[in-house]
């Protein structure tokens, strides 16, 4: 029935407060937060309050959505910042940011690195914490501050680890 | 968009075991790609998702807090006392509008002559009694069904609107008192005669229907100030030191019939 419905057009439905609009947005844009979460995130518990989060979010706010850029996105940046304020709930302890602690194995990485050219041989270059702080303020779009917060550590230390990072992506690929 | 995330790339990806560069790439490319987002859809938990969507539903479906109801919730009050609160007739807005008109209006009265002033001291322990006529019973709470059958006494929802009840009209009766002619005791006189009237009404509940109990209490005081005022040719008899005390004498008897009576009101099932 909505197949042919662009996200615009069934996020303008979800506006009026038509459900079944919701329903098509969360069918379509669910399963892929759902992972990019996972990336983020190591409990499934706090990523499935996270999406549920998000799309009351959209529900309530759909009306705000600007028209500029995709709907995808949009649902990204209210993700991310929902993800945030779950962490932020939680005992530090029990969060693991699956990015900085799934890797021991730089040494492939470096290999793989290679094989995909420059810029990603250089990223993959980065140390685990260097990656995590890349990919936080330049992939998700976070500030300094929401960054930290993401990923456990003081907005200074995500800007001075982001200062490291770029001096070495610059002297990699100079 | 015509590059699309390679298969085996998407399935690594949807495992978590893609390389970092690699992922960066497929989580630029995802957002902006219907296809993509389709061939990934698949290899996620399908059952997962919709327990997922099973909650959003339940929390779309809740009904949404009124004012008065998250007022109370941020103010520390357990969710489910609130939302007895909240369904509370006299707590709504009109009713509270009503209560300080009728206040003004006394309080005006009673700037012109002495007359006023009985007038307001008479009408203001009343409105306590008229909120809780209102509190609870089958013609005005809205919740009264579910209220029999929660399992939670019908006295203590009743104390606890009534309280609810106190509280507002007394500060509204506070406020309008300011407003009396020059700061004299009388502003306060009332106070007793509510509290008096008020715990007359509910012990009386515990027998009779509620708007029955506040009715038969509310003549009774209108009759003895009526009365005191014309036999004695001293209009703010009632009101004096002899009134205040009978006043709260009359309330400690009534607190402590309404302590016995507690199981009695339980039996009937509450006030019907």
């Amino acid at each position: 029935m909505s197949a042919e419905r662009s996200d615009v057009e069934v996020l303008a439905a979800v506006a009026d407060g038509d459900r079944r609009a919701l329903r098509v947005l969360y069918d379509r844009h669910a399963p892929w937060l759902a992972l990019r979460l996972a990336r983020r995130c190591a409990d499934p518990g706090v990523v499935d309050e996270t999406i549920q989060d998000t799309f009351m979010a959209v529900w309530r706010s759909a009306g705000r959505y600007s028209g500029q850029g995709d709907v995808g996105a949009w649902i990204w940046g209210i993700a991310i910042r929902r993800l945030i304020d779950a962490l932020r709930r939680l005992p530090r302890a029990e969060v693991l940011v699956a990015e900085v602690h799934d890797r021991p194995c730089v040494e492939e990485d470096v290999l793989l690195g290679v094989e995909h050219g420059d810029l990603g041989g250089a990223l993959s270059r980065l140390s685990p914490e260097l990656r995590a702080v890349v990919q936080a303020t330049v992939l998700d779009g976070l500030t300094s501050r929401e960054a930290g917060r993401l990923l456990g550590i003081p907005a200074g230390t995500v800007k001075t680890r982001m200062m490291r990072a770029r001096a070495q992506l610059r002297e990699e690929l100079a | 968009m015509t590059w699309h995330v390679r298969p085996d790339l998407l399935e690594r990806y949807a495992r978590g075991d893609a390389e970092a560069t690699q992922a960066y790439s497929v989580e630029a490319h995802l957002p902006s790609c219907e296809h993509c987002r389709g061939q990934i859809a698949a290899l996620v938990d399908a059952g997962r998702l919709e327990r997922v969507w099973d909650d959003i539903e339940e929390h779309l479906d809740a009904p949404r807090r009124g004012p008065v109801e998250a007022g109370l919730i941020r103010v520390g009050v357990p969710d489910h006392v609130a939302r007895l609160l909240g369904a509370t007739p006299a707590l709504r807005l009109s009713w509270l509008l009503a209560c300080a008109l009728v206040l003004v209006f006394a309080a005006w009265g009673a700037s012109r002559r002495t007359e006023g002033l009985v007038v307001f001291l008479a009408l203001a322990p009343l409105l306590p009694i008229a909120g809780i006529a209102a509190a609870y019973g089958p013609d005005l709470d809205p919740t009264y069904e579910i209220g029999l059958a929660a399992p939670m006494h019908s006295l203590r929802l009743l104390l606890i609107r009534a309280l609810a009840v106190l509280v507002t009209t007394t500060a509204t009766t506070a406020v309008a008192s300011l407003a009396l002619p020059g700061l004299h005791w009388s502003a306060a006189a009332w106070l007793a005669p509510s509290l008096g009237l008020t715990l007359t009404s509910l012990a009386l509940a515990t027998r009779l229907a509620a708007p029955a109990a506040c009715g038969s209490v509310a003549v009774v005081w209108l009759l003895s100030v009526a009365i005191g005022g014309r036999v004695t040719d001293e209009p703010l008899l009632v009101f004096g030191l002899a009134g205040q005390l009978t006043c709260m004498l009359v309330a400690a008897i009534a607190a402590a019939v309404l302590a016995r009576n507690t199981d009695s009101f339980e039996r009937r099932g509450g006030i019907a």
